[in-house]
């Protein structure tokens, strides 16, 4: 068995089976996203579902700006589990962090691009708002703290978080070492080093975390703070963004650590210990999201507005009935399938059900965030204008699932020529005489 | 300070929808726009039921939440009270269409020339001067203001917003817009409100009025005398098609 | 020196934070002129981010910038 301590996840030169047709299907999906895109440029919005509020019954926000909300929620879980890990010392999490931290940059990178692609005028949307961006809307957060701030900062927390690996790997590396040898940037792994090290990446950490609190409020506020909008206008709705990240956030990264362990062979580093926190963190999210949702039924079905109640009684009872009943079902499965897991004894060492407790609340997730964002257009208008409706047409289904190709293709790149999973410390001279 | 605003008389308007037409054509808004917007509504059931019109341009509310989410400031509010848009600036993210209480909102879908009801690019007729009709302002494309914004009008290019702007073309030359202007029964009151020889602030002082969805906290500067706000049963009836 | 520099990066960084955000962008208040839509100098909100930049760039500069001192092992 070749010693694993300073490998790389794939010899230079092998790939795994099925490594290029996976890479060749997601490019196609990402060329059917481009395409999609293309005709959209071309002949202009009209091409999606989206039609205007009010005289013409339709949506004007519509599934780009659920992925939005959905991948910034998955950037949430990423870099908080990664700085919760560094600030808490919880050690027997690390192997995690870097699947965390590269979660976090995938999934803003994406939604930076949903946003681009959700504008009438794209390119003038880059050079205006960088312009003119006005502090007051809701916006300026979403694109400053959130876009441009959080992404750089979670950047070079993974830039920082893997000098030491890119440094490991260019010792035993056969190829690319320029690549590793420009990441490590002069890295020596002396213990003064490490200590820098240390001490960098944990203020690194208490740094970024009041601004995620603060970029996924604002991304709450963007619907919270809308008075003519029933169904949005709520004080809970940041909270709730915050909560349901951390849900869809964390669910996604058992699955990934799930894959990493199944299919690069990790169950040595990958432990059931690490899964064991994942839903433990998941369960007490889950019950606090579902106390939100709660509360949101309870103040709208007894007192809300005629307007707030019609939109309420839609979701409950109407159109959008399928998709509430089989979001709320899915986290009141996951939270079950969580207990069920931690009571008996068989099933507490098995990695399976928080797996699909993550596959669960992640549909859940989506569900809820389309929720949030349609059925207050549609039905929630305030002069009495006709109900709309709005079905999402193929380009649109077209660029998202480009998009969550390319996340899932750069994430797969990543995992190709760089340690996932950080390696683990070679033994130092002193250890070393020691035994 | 001229600060201008609106007075529509619910009990002269009986729902012609002139003032649509004129709007439109002053304008040239695509198919999916209508700056100006009248209901029909229908209360109450069959036998005892009964028919309201009611008019609904943009609001230009004092606190308006359109003005408040733009991310670029394309949306603004001018001193002398109108909301305009700058459709050279505005980056298109609709947010401004989900934030307004009203709906007054329009986007542009796709390429505005195309989106007209008549083909408006290599029409068979043409007038003496070359112009291809229907015709359109020139004067929409110019700027306005001592902002110098180019706010007037709507059809301008894929992908930005459009509203009602007052006719701001217009009004910066001491007209009316062409609703009020075009109105056969002289129900909508334009003028500067804090102007109290102004119609609509001889209106106002004179009759009872109302605005609409007071509780939203918008301040809207359009006031509505006679009739009564919508009654909860009111349902729309022969809404216009409004298509992309 | 090293230490110097990182905490004049973050001090930096957040006063041009706080200087783009309430001073050089859109005034912030109900929009009752056109003002409240104008930055009070293009591409405030670039400066506001370069901030951003700034702080957590100190961490890279603490972690990267060789020290000439005596903490080398």
């Amino acid at each position: 068995m070749v010693t694993r301590n300073v490998t790389l996840p794939q010899q230079a030169g092998r790939s795994p089976s099925g490594w290029y047709a996976t890479i060749a299907v997601l490019v196609a999906l990402i060329a059917l996203g481009i395409y999609a895109y293309s005709r959209e440029l071309s002949e202009g919005m009209a091409v999606t579902g989206m039609r205007n509020i009010g005289p013409m019954g339709g949506a004007t926000w519509g599934l780009y700006i659920t992925f939005v909300v959905y991948f910034v929620g998955l950037s949430f879980a990423g870099i908080s589990t990664a700085a919760v890990i560094r600030l808490a010392r919880i050690d027997r999490l690390r192997p995690i962090s870097r699947m965390a931290e590269l979660l976090t940059v995938i999934t803003l990178a994406l939604a930076g691009l949903a946003i681009l692609a959700d504008l009438g005028q794209p390119l003038r949307g880059i050079v205006n708002l960088f312009r003119y961006a006005r502090p007051q809307s809701p916006f300026f957060g979403t694109f400053t703290l959130v876009i441009s701030g959080y992404l750089f900062a979670s950047l070079v927390y993974l830039y920082l978080d893997g000098r030491r690996d890119a440094w490991l790997s260019e010792q035993t590396a056969e190829r690319h070492l320029g690549f590793y040898r420009l990441w490590a940037a002069g890295y020596r792994d002396t213990p003064a080093e490490r200590e820098r090290h240390d001490r960098a990446t944990f203020w690194l950490a208490i740094a970024i975390v009041p601004l995620l609190v603060t970029a996924h409020s604002t991304l709450g506020f963007v619907f919270g703070l809308q008075v003519g909008r029933p169904g949005w206008f709520s004080a809970l709705q940041a909270p709730a963004f915050v909560i349901l990240a951390g849900v869809s956030g964390l669910g996604m990264l058992a699955i990934i650590a799930a894959a990493v362990r199944r299919w690069l062979h990790r169950e040595e580093e990958l432990t059931v210990a690490i899964f064991r926190w994942l839903s433990t963190a998941l369960t007490i999210l889950l019950l606090t999201y579902l106390y939100l949702v709660v509360v949101e039924l309870l103040t709208n079905l007894y007192t809300g507005s005629s307007r707030e109640r019609d939109v309420m009684s839609e979701l409950l009872f109407g159109e959008y009935a399928w998709i509430y009943w089989g979001a709320v079902g899915t986290f009141v499965i996951a939270l079950v399938l969580l207990l069920v897991r931690a009571a008996l004894p068989s099933l507490r060492s098995a990695v399976w059900p928080v797996v699909a407790v993550g596959g669960l609340v992640n549909l859940g997730a989506i569900g809820k965030r389309y929720l949030i964002v349609v059925p207050s257009q549609t039905k929630g208008t305030l002069l009495p204008y006709d109900e709309g409706s709005y079905t999402p047409a193929w380009t649109e289904f077209a660029l998202i699932i480009g998009l969550i190709a390319l996340g899932v293709l750069a994430y797969l790149l990543f995992t190709r020529y760089f340690p996932i999973v950080e390696l683990p410390r070679p033994a130092t001279s002193e250890e070393k005489e020691a035994r | 300070m001229t600060r201008y605003g609106m007075v529509v008389d619910l009990d002269r308007c009986m729902g012609c929808r002139a003032c649509m037409e004129a709007c439109k054509v002053e304008n040239a808004t695509p198919e999916s726009s209508f700056f100006m917007y009248v209901f029909r509504f229908e209360h109450g059931e069959y036998p005892a039921s009964r028919v309201s019109f009611l008019p609904r341009p943009c609001m230009h509310c004092d606190n308006a939440p359109c003005v408040k989410v733009c991310p670029v400031g394309a949306r603004y509010k001018r001193e002398d009270g109108i909301v305009a848009t700058d459709w050279d600036r505005c980056i298109g993210c609709r947010y401004c269409e989900v934030a307004c209480p009203y709906g007054v909102n329009s986007f542009n879908w796709k390429d505005p020339d195309e989106a007209q009801y008549l083909d408006w690019v290599g029409a068979a007729v043409t007038t003496e001067d070359g112009s291809t009709p229907p015709y359109r302002n020139p004067a929409l494309d110019e700027e306005y203001g001592p902002e110098h914004r180019k706010i007037a009008g709507g059809g301008h290019v894929q992908g930005v917003m459009e509203k009602c702007t007052f006719c701001v073309h217009r009004v910066e030359d001491g007209l009316d817009p062409a609703c009020a202007q075009t109105c056969p029964v002289r129900a909508l009151m334009f003028g500067d409100l804090d102007d109290p020889d102004s119609v609509p602030s001889k209106a106002l002082r004179e009759r009872e009025s109302f605005t609409l969805l007071e509780a939203a906290g918008t301040e809207p500067r359009v006031h509505y005398v006679g009739g009564s706000p919508p009654s909860e049963d009111a349902r729309q009836v022969d809404a216009p098609e409004v298509r992309v | 020196m090293r230490r110097g520099i990182v905490v004049l990066m973050v001090v930096v960084g957040f006063v041009l934070q706080a200087t783009a955000f309430f001073f050089l962008a859109a005034p912030l208040g109900t929009p009752t002129a056109v003002r409240f839509s104008e930055p009070r100098l293009p591409f405030a909100p670039l400066l506001f981010i370069v901030g951003i930049m700034l702080v957590f760039s100190a961490a890279l500069v603490y972690e990267l910038l060789p020290d000439r001192g005596a903490d080398e092992g």
